[in-house]
């Protein structure tokens, strides 16, 4: 069983400072959601753990199980189990969604079945409710931004990872499409295991996605950490609240 | 289907129905072929050089008529120029899929009546030089012209695509499209130049151009999923050759295998 674990990460991006002393733990089985205000670093902290190479590691740790992950490549860490299920999933033209998992799934494991593959995309495709022809478009290609984000949930269930972030899986999705999502998520946890982060604006997705801790994000740093309890204060008070309160906090231990 | 093969500057075999003519004539320093599209049809031409070959070519579309032209090429070196002429209500679909050494290549379309229509992709793989030069002319209201060039280069490549759209006044209601992409795998220059003389206002034009490696997000989505650089570059690159290809996909997976097995 494998934890994240983040040690007192600062990250720049054209020299700005995105992430200052950031520190998580992720356990296997754990659902974490991280809330906060636009621009505070929600998913870039979810970029950097995949490793996307804008972001540059100024000082600090991630570490998934014992391996350190900093200066590993980004497919290196997904072969880790590390899986990012984006905000704004790319659109990839002529690359069918088949042949894109087909590849992926191939490289990550040599005992690759075509058959046990085509049965679960199939049933996986029912349970999600998308089209069947969507497997053989393009990856994303003339997807609304709902199939987009089944799609993500799609691959999820199709590569079997051990640390799951979902960056804003709910945007763009219907109330229908939501609860389809939220469910299929709960059912590869309760199936898999996984650890779980969450990055969401909202409380609806949480009606289905029970999380464990809740934390709010602010200026690149976790302002605020609490059960599920927190969301509720959230939606009623707002992130400036917690913010000012968790900062004059701070000022009173200075 | 009808099918010409054209070995260097000449035809070799020919397989057509009545719905299209052919007219050869030449001299030492230029040989012409002439086809005449008499109804809705669909034609394949094979070129293959095993030498220098030099031709032009010249497409009259007949009113009313839809012609889908698929053309591949394959060998050394080719000149060559193309004359489309489209009457009203005509409409040719063109799709070519080139495998060669050396080619300069210059297109002119003339859309003389209205609602003609052409519809053009291009898909290469550059490997020492390739240059085209297309020219869409609306000399007629209401006409539409889609332009598609793809290109990947590769190795010694060098690869040129010039596209240029016209529409002199008073000709309204025109629509052109323009879509040029280049993906440069070498450091070797490769240029495009999309082009739009318009002396109209009432007309729709769009043109895109782009040369660049594989899009970083493009290969950071895919790597994301454990797909090292790699293959995950071999995938952009399929995917970009065989996308919007209606026919001659086994052509073109042949010829992507040869560079990228």
């Amino acid at each position: 069983m494998t934890n994240l674990k983040i040690k007192n990460l600062t990250v720049t991006v054209n020299n700005k400072e995105i992430l200052k002393d950031f520190n998580l733990e992720i356990r296997p089985g754990e659902i974490h959601v991280i809330m906060g205000p636009n621009g505070t670093g929600k998913s870039t902290l979810t970029k950097i753990i995949m490793g996307d190479p804008n972001y540059k590691i100024v000082k600090g740790e991630i570490y998934y199980g014992d391996t350190l992950i900093n200066d590993l490549a980004v497919y290196e860490r997904a072969r880790l189990g590390i899986f990012l299920g984006m905000q704004m999933p790319m659109e990839i033209e002529g690359v069918s969604n088949a042949d894109f998992l087909r590849t992926a799934l191939r490289s990550k494991n040599e005992n690759f079945k075509l058959y046990s593959f085509i049965k679960e995309l199939d049933k996986t495709v029912t349970d999600l409710k998308m089209g069947k022809d969507m497997i053989h478009r393009g990856i994303n290609e003339g997807f609304s931004g709902g199939e987009r984000k089944k799609n993500e949930i799609l691959q999820m269930h199709i590569l079997k990872p051990s640390f799951v972030m979902l960056d804003e899986i709910d945007s763009g999705l219907d109330v229908d499409s939501l609860k389809i999502v939220g469910e299929s998520v709960m059912d590869y946890f309760n199936e898999e295991k996984p650890a779980i982060l969450l990055v969401t604006h909202y409380q609806r997705l949480l009606d289905y996605i029970k999380p464990d801790f809740v934390h709010v994000m602010a200026d690149g740093k976790i302002i605020k950490s609490a059960d599920a309890s927190l969301v509720k204060v959230i939606e009623e008070e707002g992130f400036d609240k917690i913010k000012k309160s968790s900062t004059s906090v701070i000022k009173e231990n200075e | 289907m009808n099918k010409i093969i054209i070995v260097n500057d000449e035809i070799t075999e020919k397989d057509l129905d009545n719905s299209i003519s052919v007219t050869y004539s030449g001299n030492e320093f230029l040989s012409e072929i002439k086809i005449d599209i008499l109804s809705d049809t669909d034609l394949t031409i094979n070129y293959i050089s095993t030498e220098e070959t030099k031709l032009h070519l010249c497409f009259n579309i007949l009113e009313g008529v839809k012609c889908n032209l698929f053309e591949i090429k394959n060998g050394l070196k080719y000149k060559l120029g193309y004359i489309y002429n489209l009457d009203k209500d005509s409409k040719i679909n063109i799709c070519k899929i080139n495998d060669i050494n050396i080619i300069k290549e210059q297109l002119i379309f003339n859309l003389n009546g209205e609602f003609a229509e052409t519809n053009y992709l291009l898909k290469t793989i550059s490997d020492k030089k390739e240059k085209y030069d297309l020219m869409v002319y609306h000399n007629a209201s209401k006409t539409i012209s889609n332009i598609i060039n793809n290109g990947v280069n590769v190795l010694d490549g060098k690869l040129s695509f010039v596209v240029s759209g016209f529409v002199p006044n008073g000709k309204v209601d025109c629509v052109l499209d323009q879509k040029n992409r280049i993906i440069n795998l070498t450091n070797k220059k490769c240029e495009i130049k999309p082009n739009l003389f318009i002396d109209e206002n009432d007309v729709i034009a769009n043109h895109s151009a782009h040369i660049g490696k594989c899009n970083e997000e493009e290969m950071f989505y895919l790597m994301s999923r454990g797909i090292e650089p790699k293959e995950a570059e071999n995938l952009i690159i399929r995917g970009f050759l065989l996308n919007g290809l209606k026919q001659g996909q086994n052509e073109m997976e042949n010829i992507i295998n040869k560079y990228w097995r």
